[in-house]
C-alpha cells in the first residue's frame, strides 16, 4: 500500500494504482521461457553475491543496468564508490519489484539505490509503468529506511520518433511529479541529449537504439557519477 | 539431413523488431578483429531464419569478404537440434553461393545456463550435427570455441558469461585466441589481394 501525501489528488489516482490492478506494480518473477533458468539463476547469484559484501551504492534495474558492469566506465567511476550491479536484460518494473521483495536487500545497507528500469514495460501505460517505479521506491524505503533512490529517467529509443519514446517522457514527467515531495527520493534526467534535431537518434549513441555504446555511457554515467558523489557526501553528513 | 523446405530453421524470416546487438563489445573489436578489416552484422536474438532473410535481403549484395565467419542457433527455441543445424548449414550453402571466394568459419554453440540443463544438451547436439555435415560442403570449417567455460561441478561462472548466455570481456577474449589464429591462417593461404592490404 502506497501512503504518500501528494498535492495533487487526481495525480495521486493516476500514480498509486494498487499492485492488484497494476502489473506493473505487482510483483512478478522471471519466467524461463527458454529452458537454461538463468533469470532465477541470476537472483540466486544476487542475493548471495550480496552477503559479503557492504555496499554504499546498488545499481538495480534492466539491461542498460546490466550491460554497464561490462564496460570500463564502471571500473572506473562506480567501482570506487563500492557499487553493487544488480541489473537484468528485460526486466520490467514488476521483476524488479519481486527481486527487491525475495531477498536482493536483505543482507545489504547501501546509502544510495540507483534505480533504472521502465523501458521494457511492454504492453503498459506511461501511468502504471510509474506506479511500478513508484512501488519499487516505497519498497527500497520500507526495506532500508536510511537509503535515498535516484531514480534515472527512462531514455528515448528508436531510430526515428516512435510511440515509445512518448511512453517514455511521459512515465518520466508523472515520476518526477510523483517523487517531487518525497525526501528519500529524485529523479534524474540522464539524457545527454540524444536526439537529434531531425528526430533521429544515432547508433554511435545507442548502438541498436535501445542499448548504449561506451560512448553513449559515458555521456550518460559522467553526471551520473557527479550527482551520485553529491548524494553521498550528503548522506555521510545526516 | 532435413530438406530445407521441411526445416522451419531454414526458412529465411525477417524480425519485427530489432532487439540487441552484440557489438556492444567494441573494445574487443577494436582491438582483435578490426585489424583484419571486419564488418560485424550480428543482431542479438537471431535466429537462423532472422540471419538467413538478411543475407537473402542485402547484407551480401557489397561486399567480398575472404571469410565469413557464422555464428548464430542458441536463439532458435523453436526448432530441434537437427532443425537448427540444418538451418545453419543452409546459411553455410547460401554464403559459399552467394561469395565464392568466401571460406566459412561456422563456430560451434556455447554452452549456456548456470547448470546443466537441456540448452546445453541442445547446442551440444547442434554441434555434433555440424562436425559431421560441414566438412562435406566445399569451403566450410566447423570451429569449437567452448572448450572451458564449464566447470568441473557442471557450473558457468558470470567471470565468462555475465547472465550464463552472453560473454564478459574475458569470456570473448578466451574464443578470440582460436578464432583469429584460424583466421589469419585462412588469410595466409589466401592469393594476393591480401597482402597489398597489409601495408
Amino acid at each position: 500500500m502506497l501512503m504518500h501525501h501528494i498535492a495533487n489528488a487526481s495525480l495521486t489516482d493516476k500514480v498509486m494504482s494498487s499492485g492488484d490492478s497494476n502489473p506493473a506494480a505487482t510483483p512478478t518473477p522471471g519466467v524461463d521461457t527458454q529452458g537454461d533458468g538463468r533469470w532465477m539463476s541470476l537472483h540466486n547469484h544476487f542475493v548471495s553475491n550480496s552477503k559479503d559484501k557492504e555496499p554504499d551504492v546498488l545499481f538495480v534495474g534492466d539491461s542498460l543496468v546490466q550491460l554497464l558492469h561490462q564496460f570500463e566506465v564502471w571500473r572506473d567511476l562506480f567501482s570506487p564508490l563500492h557499487a553493487l550491479n544488480f541489473g537484468v536484460g528485460g526486466d520490467a518494473t514488476q521483476h524488479v519489484l519481486w527481486r527487491l521483495s525475495n531477498g536482493e536487500l536483505a543482507h545489504i545497507s547501501p546509502k544510495v539505490v540507483v534505480l533504472w528500469v521502465g523501458t521494457h514495460n511492454h504492453g503498459h501505460t506511461a501511468e502504471q509503468i510509474c506506479g511500478g517505479i513508484m512501488a519499487i521506491v516505497q519498497l527500497i524505503k520500507d526495506k532500508l529506511p536510511k537509503a535515498y533512490t535516484l531514480v534515472l529517467g527512462v531514455l528515448p529509443r528508436g531510430k526515428m520518433p516512435n510511440p515509445l519514446r512518448e511512453r517514455n517522457a511521459e512515465v518520466n514527467k508523472l515520476v518526477q511529479e510523483a517523487v517531487s515531495s518525497l525526501p528519500h527520493a529524485s529523479l534524474l534526467n540522464v539524457d545527454p541529449g540524444f536526439v537529434h534535431s531531425d528526430g533521429s537518434i544515432s547508433h554511435q549513441d545507442l548502438y541498436d537504439y535501445l542499448h548504449l555504446t561506451p560512448q553513449g555511457y559515458q555521456a550518460v554515467c559522467r553526471p551520473l557519477h557527479v550527482h551520485l558523489k553529491g548524494l553521498l557526501e550528503k548522506q555521510a553528513e545526516n | 539431413m532435413s530438406g530445407d523446405e521441411m526445416n522451419p530453421a531454414a526458412v529465411a524470416q525477417a524480425v519485427e523488431d530489432i532487439q540487441g546487438d552484440d557489438r556492444w563489445m567494441s573494445q574487443i573489436w577494436r582491438e582483435l578483429f578490426s585489424p583484419l578489416h571486419a564488418l560485424n552484422f550480428g543482431i542479438g536474438e537471431d535466429t537462423t531464419c532472422n540471419v538467413l532473410w538478411r543475407l537473402q535481403n542485402g547484407e551480401l549484395d557489397n561486399i567480398g569478404p575472404k571469410v565469413t565467419v557464422v555464428w548464430v542457433g542458441t536463439n532458435n527455441h523453436e526448432h530441434s537440434a537437427e532443425q537448427v543445424a540444418g538451418g545453419i548449414l543452409a546459411i553455410a550453402q547460401l554464403l559459399t553461393s552467394r561469395l565464392p571466394k568466401t571460406k566459412v568459419v561456422v563456430l560451434g554453440l556455447l554452452a549456456r545456463g548456470e547448470w546443466p540443463n537441456p540448452l546445453r544438451e541442445k547446442n551440444v547436439a547442434v554441434n555434433g550435427f555440424l562436425r559431421t555435415w560441414l566438412p562435406r560442403l566445399g569451403q566450410t570449417q566447423f570451429l569449437d570455441v567452448g572448450a572451458g567455460f564449464v566447470h568441473s561441478d557442471g557450473t558457468i561462472s558470470t567471470r565468462d558469461m555475465f547472465d550464463f548466455l552472453h560473454l564478459t570481456a574475458a569470456g570473448y577474449r578466451a574464443i578470440a585466441k582460436p578464432l583469429i589464429d584460424l583466421l589469419l591462417q585462412i588469410l595466409e593461404e589466401t592469393p594476393e589481394e591480401k597482402r597489398a592490404s597489409l601495408v
